[in-house]
């Protein structure tokens, strides 16, 4: 039983870190912009596409896979939250955040369509040899996964860092905390709000390749995971980033635990029950008021 | 009411018949002219879209060669597509709008047992024909007043063979692996009884699709220590567990269906994770000139059954309006005559379209046979008479291990 429970947890920390950077990415965004862009999934999947292109067509290593799928995600977030969201945020009312956040569902399914068109619907896996987990005890581990949990945890090192240390990181905090205040101290919310962007969908673009090294990818690689994702920057509180962590690890563990008790078809079924408890007890998220970008 | 008199109550009444008349002269005239409207509902998106684009093509190809032959009735027929995203809701849209605007007299294509189950109401309510591909015992089984004709084998025969061919293979302990699917827990129950006859055990475990990783489903798997898995899963869970059963270690026999173990699996999959596994395939006639001659017009080397299946499914609806002695095109008219031009024991053996079709409006006794088959039904709908192939992974590729 015990090494059940260990098993399960460790399967679980290997979704949760899966997820975790879109996670990131996504609270980052909002932090920043005050809206949820659902679009973050598309640019998942485009981060996976430009991951297995670098991979299979150019023979890249790793590390310069996932350079290129943060860039090319990243830039393609900007560029499609300048055409499809920007003009429906600059005439901002009450229900802006609501529209945008629509306007961003519709943006994944053109983007999620456009993939389908190029790529087509099949499944297409990366250059890499899988391999055997290994064995500590009684529990496996499996090597590639345990590589996604370190990158997933040094980018959200090099995150926290970033927004404590350096001005500009610290200026995209003070957009987050109050827009107007921090026009009055001559920072430029609007080239924030793209860097915000770029690092946020870039960030899921690197989630996207480490998932599709994993899995593969084809065109609803993301939108198959938004949900859990989404769940996961709720339950982290939606604008800390260290909760957005902790949310993505918490939401694979329960999922997996959850087999302990109930059949696997109703995985589902007890992430979204925990996401009701945590806001029942804590309607902020486990991290509200806890430092992130938004203190 | 004071301002309505009888004069003008006339004019209107004159005015008002004058339109019934237009407009049933117009709708008279359509018929005699306008296309017959066949639908197609395929998976061209989503989970089970593998074979969506192959099937679309035949379909076309069928239209092609009907409408160059005449027609049928003197009216070319018009194939309207569309796309069930691998997902009964979408489904369900897009057959009311088949049935309620196009005015469809058939629907082919459908393709996953969950699509098939959730439209076939739809169908036999608006006195359309279905013609399915899905494998689901329950289909046939619904009141559908004859309006269901299936062309794939039933999850129970695939089943069976699936399972008399683990039992060949030597193995003793069954474990299955699937998704939530109308036929997911009738495999693990028919494989399981199989094994249980002959002298070994069987279980299974049904997961939630759509998932980035199974490892705990295979642990759970794997705790029932198989020499045998059978994979009842479409492509992209079953590769992802493919790779998980990889990762750990799993040494045993892998046996899965040919709508989860395929061509875009074992592109989609390193060798080293789908080597060895099995599939089941359910066979077209590849010996026949039909299959041969829908190959090469498709400028391909081989074609799955699915695909063959649903070029039939053009042919018959049309064939089947073609015989029809009462004249009428619709969908019961497209019912009452699929098996006189399918399986006519007196009729004259075709497979090529265009004589069935001079024969059938000659009045003459047809029996036609496609590129899928025989495609002879029982009362129920169900298709009799099925092939099957073994095929096995192979350095990646699959390789025929057996036919019968």
């Amino acid at each position: 039983m015990l090494t059940d429970v260990l098993q399960y947890l460790v399967n679980g920390l290997i979704v949760g870190a899966l997820i975790a950077l879109p996670a990131l990415g996504l609270t980052l965004i909002f932090s920043v912009l005050g809206f949820v862009n659902f679009s973050i999934a598309a640019q998942l999947t485009a981060g996976a596409y430009a991951g297995w292109l670098a991979n299979t067509l150019l023979h890249l290593p790793l590390i310069a896979v996932l350079i290129c799928s943060f860039v090319v995600a990243g830039a393609l977030g900007v560029v499609t939250d300048r055409i499809a969201l920007a003009p429906i945020r600059r005439k901002s009312t009450s229900q802006t955040p609501l529209m945008v956040a629509i306007a961003s569902i519709a943006l994944n399914m053109a983007l999620e369509n456009a993939y389908r068109f190029y790529f087509g619907s099949g499944l297409n896996s990366f250059d890499m040899p899988i391999a055997r987990d290994m064995k500590i005890g009684a529990v496996r581990i499996g090597r590639q996964q345990l590589h996604n949990l370190e990158i997933a945890i040094g980018l959200a090192v090099l995150l926290a860092l970033f927004f404590s240390l350096t001005r500009i990181g610290k200026a995209m905090r003070a957009v987050a905390d109050n827009v107007d205040l921090a026009r009055l101290k001559g920072i430029e919310p609007v080239r924030l709000a793209n860097l915000a962007t770029f690092i946020g969908m870039g960030l899921a673009g690197i989630g996207g390749a480490l998932l599709a090294i994993d899995t593969s990818v084809d065109p609803s690689t993301g939108s198959r995971l938004i949900l859990l994702i989404f769940a996961g920057s709720v339950v982290g509180g939606l604008t800390s980033l260290p909760g957005a962590v902790v949310g993505a690890l918490s939401m694979g563990m329960i999922g997996e635990l959850g087999l302990l008790v109930l059949p696997p078809v109703y995985q589902s079924l007890t992430a979204f029950v925990a996401i009701l408890v945590t806001l029942l007890a804590r309607p902020g998220g486990i991290f509200s008021g806890a430092t992130g970008v938004r203190r | 009411m004071s301002k309505i008199d009888r004069r003008n109550l006339l004019r209107a009444g004159l005015g008002a018949g004058g339109l019934m008349l237009s407009s049933n002269l117009s709708s008279s005239w359509a018929q005699q002219n306008d296309p017959i409207q066949i639908g197609l509902i395929i998976p061209l998106t989503g989970a089970t879209s593998q074979f969506g684009a192959t099937m679309g093509q035949a379909a076309k190809i069928a239209e092609t060669e009907i409408n160059s032959a005449g027609g049928v009735r003197g009216r070319p027929i018009q194939i309207v597509i569309e796309d069930d995203q691998s997902n009964p809701e979408a489904a369900v849209r897009a057959a009311h709008k088949l049935i309620d605007v196009d005015k469809v007299v058939a629907i082919g294509g459908s393709y996953a047992s969950a699509v098939t189950s959730a439209i076939a109401p739809l169908c036999w309510e608006g006195r359309t024909v279905l013609f399915t591909s899905s494998g689901a015992d329950s289909i046939t089984k619904l009141p559908h007043q004859g309006y269901i004709f299936r062309t794939s084998p039933t999850v129970t025969l695939q089943g069976t063979r699936v399972g008399d061919f683990a039992v060949k293979l030597g193995a003793k302990k069954m474990f299955f692996l699937g998704p939530q699917t109308p036929f997911a827990q009738s495999y693990i129950d028919i494989i399981s009884s199989i094994f249980k006859a002959a002298g070994g055990s069987g279980s299974g475990l049904i997961y939630e699709d759509k998932k980035a990783s199974y490892r705990s489903e295979v642990d759970q798997a794997l705790k029932e220590s198989p020499d045998v898995i059978v994979l009842g899963g479409y492509v992209p869970d079953t590769s992802v567990v493919l790779k998980d059963l990889y990762r750990a270690g799993f040494s045993g026999k892998k046996v899965g269906f040919s709508f989860g173990i395929n061509d875009a699996l074992t592109k989609a999959v390193p060798a080293e994770a789908s080597n060895g596994a099995y599939s089941l395939v359910p066979s077209a006639s590849e010996n026949s000139e039909a299959y041969k001659h829908l190959v090469e017009k498709m400028k391909l080397s081989h074609l799955d059954s699915y695909s063959c299946q649903v070029y039939d499914h053009v042919v018959l609806a049309s064939l089947a309006l073609a015989h029809a002695p009462s004249g009428k095109v619709d969908g019961t008219a497209v019912r009452d005559n699929v098996r006189a031009i399918s399986q006519d024991s007196e009729g004259k053996r075709t497979d090529d379209v265009v004589d069935a079709l001079k024969l059938a409006a000659s009045g003459a006794h047809v029996n036609y046979d496609g590129p899928s088959g025989a495609l002879e039904f029982a009362d129920n709908g169900d298709v009799k008479g099925v092939f099957f192939r073994y095929e096995q992974v192979e350095e990646g590729k699959l390789v025929v291990r057996k036919v019968g």
